[in-house]
């Protein structure tokens, strides 16, 4: 891989998942009627249908399930590989089918463990969330005709990152050292104004990487950041690839009785698998122990879509008590702030608060 | 579960540890070197992967089971908490 200009890639063919992608749900946890198709993504597929861009599906469900996405959406699909084998194998099978190279395949999938082995496997094709795939329209990669400064932007870090995922497989070493190696730059500093739009977004688009699961107006965290008893961090990321600029954010509660509570921990899955959340994880419990807080609390909802929330919290040594899962989804994890703090590499940078 | 099951489900992990990291190294890991932070470095998006690869070979939701994921301590205590969820399979 020579890492090609993003710009010259050209999508011939995007495959959908259908499971809370295309359908706003799972089709076979449905009692009676199926979920509906989901109204933006099916508008995407419409459009770039439009351009002249081939529409496929690749789904783990019977194959009834592409007829009735066929049904609800009212597209035409190009080919549609419904079983329960890999991804992959599935998206090979469609790329030999249609005559399409891999480097001009989009692939769109909500679910992270899937992404990551077509993205593992078949390193050409362009993953994408479903939140990604909402916007694909306005990329220059399905649409060469218009480019904007924001849309080469994007498709710009893509490839980055697709050049990161391949010198991640072939490193071999520690994640630390590979981290070291790429030139991993994490800076942690005081939000500002100028960030509310970015931190808004953040918290309606981030799932894996989300500790609340509730979006925050751009008014509450304005609010936030002007409150003496709270304070809100946010995280910028880089490395020898490229910049990602702010992927996430740490809303903290000072409340004075000796336990600092991180209400909201939320991270880009941009961002995943590069050391950030666990840098922002130690560096809480930093400056919790230094205003004089003798535990760090972090309310997180529990979900079967955060469960790398989770991981990163259960590495930095939060646990929670067990069965104390409540009502409303939400468990309580906790850690003390005696004793050695989680390790804080000497590539994070942190800027001094107002 | 007969005692070979037993070892071959640490084999097995070893395995599915060295195929989500990239690290063939890990292969040779010792069974009670910590997976979080300096031992294996396990993160989120290989803990994600691993799990994933537990739930699709041995059909143990370990997550939905494990509140705070005690059972990643190690590979020796992930294999045991497969393995308690394999015998009660069985009876």
């Amino acid at each position: 891989m020579t890492g090609d200009a993003p710009a010259d890639q050209i999508i011939k063919c995007v495959i959908w998942d259908i499971d809370n992608t295309l359908l706003n749900g799972v089709y076979l946890e449905s009692a009676g009627e199926p979920p509906p198709a989901d109204p933006e993504l099916a508008g995407v597929l419409h459009e770039l249908a439009g351009r002249g861009i081939l529409q496929a599906l690749a789904s783990r469900n019977p194959p009834e399930a592409a007829a009735y996405v066929r049904s609800v959406t009212g597209a035409d699909f190009a080919a549609a590989e419904c079983g329960w084998g890999s991804k992959a194998e599935a998206i090979a099978r469609i790329a030999a089918d249609l005559d399409v190279q891999a480097d001009a395949i989009a692939f769109v999938d909500d679910d992270m463990v899937e992404r990551a082995e077509v993205a593992a496997a078949l390193a050409d094709v362009l993953v994408l969330t479903p939140e990604d795939a909402a916007e694909a329209a306005d990329w220059p990669q399905f649409s060469p005709v218009v480019v904007t400064a924001e849309a080469r932007r994007r498709g710009q870090l893509y490839a980055e990152r697709r050049r990161r995922q391949e010198a991640a497989q072939a490193f071999g070493g520690s994640r630390d050292e590979f981290l070291r190696q790429v030139g991993t730059r994490i800076i942690i500093g005081p939000a500002r104004a100028g960030d509310l739009p970015r931190l808004h977004e953040l918290s309606v688009r981030t799932h894996q990487l989300n500790s609340s699961g509730q979006p925050v107006t751009e008014g509450e965290l304005a609010r936030l950041i002007g409150s003496a008893r709270h304070q809100v961090a946010t995280l910028r990321l880089a490395d020898d690839f490229g910049d990602d600029g702010l992927v996430g954010a740490a809303i903290l509660a000072r409340n004075g009785t000796g336990v600092a509570t991180a209400q909201l921990l939320m991270m880009s899955c941009r961002a995943l698998g590069r050391g950030a959340l666990d840098a922002l994880l130690a560096w809480l419990c930093r400056v919790a122990a230094r205003a004089g807080a003798v535990q760090l609390a972090v309310p997180c909802v529990v979900t079967d879509r955060n469960v790398p929330m989770r991981l990163a919290l259960a590495a930095a040594g939060l646990r929670a008590e067990p069965g104390s899962v409540a009502a409303d989804g939400r468990a309580v994890f906790t850690r003390s702030l005696a004793g050695g703090l989680p390790h804080l590499p000497d590539w994070v940078n942190v800027e001094a608060s107002q | 579960m007969t005692g070979d099951q037993a070892r071959g489900v640490e084999a097995e992990l070893r395995e599915v540890l060295a195929e989500v990291t990239g690290r063939p190294d890990l292969r040779g890991v010792p069974a009670e070197t910590p997976l979080f932070g300096g031992g294996v470095g396990l993160d989120s998006l290989a803990g994600t992967l691993l799990l994933r690869q537990v739930q699709r070979r041995f059909g143990v939701d370990v997550a939905a089971e494990d509140l705070n994921l005690d059972s990643l301590e190690s590979l020796s205590t992930l294999a045991a908490f497969i393995k308690e969820r394999l015998s009660g399979d069985i009876r």
